[in-house]
């Protein structure tokens, strides 16, 4: 089977290569082995949101000019330029967002921590100055018996920053029902029982009959909405007092609706999309990738002009550690384990910042993965599976998911 | 001694690399309708743990799973969370079927008494008093129709009809037709015998087809579903044995012999998985390769909507039926998202899934009616029962639409030897 470009990995950085490229007429192709980390998303993107020192970073453009030479910005010829390529690519996708790259803003976190990021979809609480809250008194209203919005934690983490909380809890009779099972009252089964049972206005009635007069914004949790943002939209035009999101912990339903659209975007383009299969192998000839194999498709090999490697780090089981070595185990690509050995690789101390979280496969200056000390013409690598950055600790995993991919599409496009 | 410890730790169904992250949650078409069902990841891995110390914890809510494996196929971590649930009804169900389930699990002998009398039958089965005793009596919901049984099975077409003709071809292949083209819709065998005919190749049946058993394993069944099987290994064995790839024109079917025969059944299929193909995917390779050749007809114009049924994504295979289908000139082709029917074979059939059947597929008939095409194509004929109920659009396999738009005379001048 014949493309212009295979693309290995449906995440944020596959997907987003795959549009960037569909939208300039190539024939895509994207092989996804299971479904991406976008399902634990914030329904925040982040572009840099500290320094190494663990400091916030107000400024993330001004200062992505001052990172190490291994992270992978330095790859992009622009990095402004292309975050508002980013952000607007999505919003072709049906994806609206705010925030720009030059200032970052602060999201709420589901345990009520306030992290710097860069673009936050639309609907999810938000915060312009850490230091200066924009609201006195808050109501943060759950569904009753979920526990995947750990509401103590958030209230805590709001009075901490000078905040006026109180929490109160909603339901109706179809989610309560939710509770025969209790492991299954997750937030994409309470969206899909809101959705499909067109109870919106009774979950807006009952949080405006308990919120009254009083709050300058009504907190909730981010479980509306998993196929677009219309209905989450809904909710928060019925409630009668200013009210927004706040991210639950997964599986996350802004991240579910972010996977999907730019998945549908995707298909709407012409791309083909092959889920639940995996790369085995890469046919290479010379320095060039003839072909892949798919542990699925046997008997047939994957053509194209080029390939993108975006099958992300150790959680996505794009990089693999035994007990001697880091390997990449699609392709066989040259993996930068920074030269240390084993006993080095992680710190005890799980807060610190994880060597092993920089490590990923090297690439040239055009972001080419390189094999046997050589690059591969035709071959790119972009997201999470590159070397020389700790998205942990600089928050900066969307960016360089994004940017890389859409760096590496102009590169194939020219 | 650590290495190999924990390299040689390989559990089974890969359960123990679940890492609970839900994502297989979110995936359940069955978990977003039906509180009562514990959903794939607790009634999957996490339960197993529980079972594996004490059989006493197994749930009779695990067959509300549809076995769809949409749970597998969103796993980032690759457990197979589905053949964990099927293997523990295998196991630990102590429940003896119902008289209903063993009337719906066994398709080929129920074909068999109902096709010679398919007359009578057919309308007989669609008169609402029979609906009505097959609803309250047999729990078979009131709002199916059985679809119809065929008065001439496709094996007595074929033999009557095609099978002297196809010693003269040079090339060969053996046809898994399936219960549902033999007793139900044999047009569709009709369909691949001239397909393949006009590429040149001879058509033969197996020495002896015995049901999948797809229908015996959701069932309650899997004793009888194991033998089965091993007829069918037997049969294919021969057939492979004279250099004839086995092919099918059902998903499921394919899915089942080639990887529930082993995983669930314990069928020992690994010299054979490789030769059953799907009728599309052998003639994909077969035109990549450049081997044959298809001319379409120029007057043929349609839009089709393709519908991935579940086994068919779970194969992974299909690249192979939408590419062959987008060769057609004529074919404005549409891919529909995807996801599942909600028929899951004779489940939704049950009075008890009815309601829980038609609202797992909703989405897919609202897609389908905006869409608005000539038909749905999919791979898998009970995907085709529900739609066509659903949404009242035809479905085809996409083997009848290859064989409706090809242009016979041409394709067999392209293809002579």
């Amino acid at each position: 089977m014949r493309f212009d470009v295979i693309i290995i990995g449906g995440g944020l950085s596959g997907l987003t290569a795959g549009i960037a490229l569909a939208e300039a007429g190539k024939d895509v192709a994207l092989v996804s082995a299971g479904q991406s980390t976008l399902h634990f998303g914030s329904g925040s993107l982040d572009l840099l949101g500290c320094d190494d020192k663990g400091n916030d970073i107000y400024k993330p453009i001004d200062a992505i000019a001052t990172l190490g030479e291994k992270h992978p910005y330095n790859k992009l010829e622009d990095v402004s330029g292309l975050a508002g390529v980013a952000k607007q690519l999505l919003e072709r996708a049906g994806i609206a967002t705010t925030g720009d790259a030059n200032v970052n803003h602060w999201r709420i976190t589901p345990i009520g921590g306030l992290m710097p990021t860069w673009l936050s979809m639309e609907g999810m609480a938000i915060v312009q100055d850490p230091d200066q809250m924009p609201w006195k008194r808050v109501a943060l209203v759950n569904i009753a018996n979920y526990l995947d919005f750990p509401t103590k934690f958030l209230a805590a983490g709001l009075r901490e920053r000078g905040v006026q909380v109180d929490v109160k809890a909603v339901t109706v009779p179809q989610l309560a029902q939710l509770r025969k099972s209790p492991t299954e009252m997750r937030s994409t089964n309470i969206a899909k029982v809101i959705e499909s049972n067109d109870i919106i206005n009774d979950i807006a009635d009952k949080i405006n009959s308990i919120t009254g007069e009083g709050y300058d914004m009504v907190l909730l949790p981010a479980v509306l909405g998993v196929a677009s943002s219309e209905n989450s939209k809904k909710l928060l035009s019925l409630i009668k007092m200013p009210a927004s999101y706040v991210a639950t912990l997964p599986p996350s339903v802004t991240g579910v609706r972010l996977q999907t659209q730019l998945r549908k975007r995707f298909n709407s383009l012409g791309g083909s999309f092959f889920p639940g299969d995996q790369v085995i192998e890469g046919v290479f000839e010379n320095n060039v990738l003839k072909g892949v194999k798919t542990a699925k498709l046997d008997g047939t090999t994957l053509e194209a002009d080029n390939f993108i490697l975006a099958t992300g780090s150790f959680m996505s089981r794009g990089l693999k550690a035994d007990y001697d070595h880091i390997y990449e185990p699609a392709l066989g690509v040259d993996v930068d384990d920074m030269g240390l050995d084993r006993k080095t690789w992680a710190k005890i101390d799980v807060n610190e910042a994880q060597p092993y979280m920089e490590m990923g496969v090297k690439t040239d200056e055009k972001l080419r993965c390189l094999r046997n000390g050589t690059a591969i013409n035709n071959l790119y690598a972009v997201g999470s599976i590159l070397s020389g950055h700790n998205s942990i600790k600089l928050l900066d995993a969307a960016g360089v998911d994004m940017l890389t991919a859409l760096q590496v599409a102009n590169n194939i496009i020219k | 001694m650590a290495t190999e410890t924990q390299t040689q730790n390989v559990s089974v169904n890969n359960f123990e690399q679940c890492l609970k992250c839900s994502i297989c949650t979110v995936y359940c078409p069955v978990s977003a309708v039906t509180p009562e069902y514990p959903g794939p990841k607790q009634a999957g891995p996490d339960a197993e743990r529980y079972r594996m110390k004490n059989k006493a914890f197994f749930d009779d809510a695990l067959k509300m799973c549809l076995n769809c494996k949409r749970c597998e196929v969103a796993c980032p971590n690759d457990v197979h969370i589905g053949d964990i649930i099927q293997a523990a009804r295998i196991k630990y169900n102590t429940h003896r079927p119902k008289l209903r389930d063993m009337m719906l699990a066994n398709t080929d002998f129920v074909g068999t008494m109902a096709s010679p009398f398919a007359a009578i039958a057919n309308p007989i089965l669609k008169l609402k008093p029979m609906k009505a005793v097959l609803h309250g009596v047999m729990a078979i919901d009131k709002h199916r129709t059985f679809p119809d049984y065929s008065s001439r099975k496709f094996e007595s077409w074929f033999k009557k009809n095609a099978a002297a003709l196809q010693d003269k071809f040079n090339k060969h292949v053996s046809y898994f037709h399936g219960c549902y083209v033999n007793y139900n819709y044999p047009q569709l065998g009709v369909d691949f015998v001239n397909v393949m005919n006009a590429v040149g190749y001879g058509v033969h049946l197996l020495e002896k087809e015995k049901c999948c058993g797809v229908a015996l394993i959701a069932n309650g069944m899997p004793k009888q579903a194991k033998r089965q099987g091993e007829v069918n290994m037997t049969s294919m064995r021969k057939a492979i044995a004279q250099g004839h790839q086995v092919l099918t024109t059902s998903s499921t079917c394919t899915f089942t012999m080639r990887d529930e025969y082993d995983h669930l059944l314990g069928i020992d299929n690994h010299d054979v998985r490789d030769s059953i193909s799907l009728a599309t995917r052998f003639l994909y390779q077969l035109i990549e390769k450049g081997e044959i050749k298809l001319a379409f007809r120029e007057d043929f114009k349609k839009r089709v909507a393709y519908h991935s049924a579940c086994h068919m994504e779970r194969m992974g295979w299909v690249p192979y039926s939408t590419r062959l289908l987008r060769m057609i000139p004529g074919i404005d082709f549409v891919m529909l998202e995807s996801q599942c029917c909600g028929i899951s074979g004779t489940y939704g059939f049950k009075k008890e899934n009815y309601e829980r059947s038609q609202a797992i597929g909703k989405g897919l008939f609202d897609q389908i009616k905006e869409v608005n095409p000539d038909c749905v194509a999919t791979d898998c004929e009970t995907c085709k029962w529900q739609i066509e109920m659903s949404t009242g659009t035809p479905v085809m396999n996409p083997i009848s639409i290859i064989a409706e738009a090809l242009d016979v005379e041409k394709t067999r001048e392209l293809n002579k030897q």
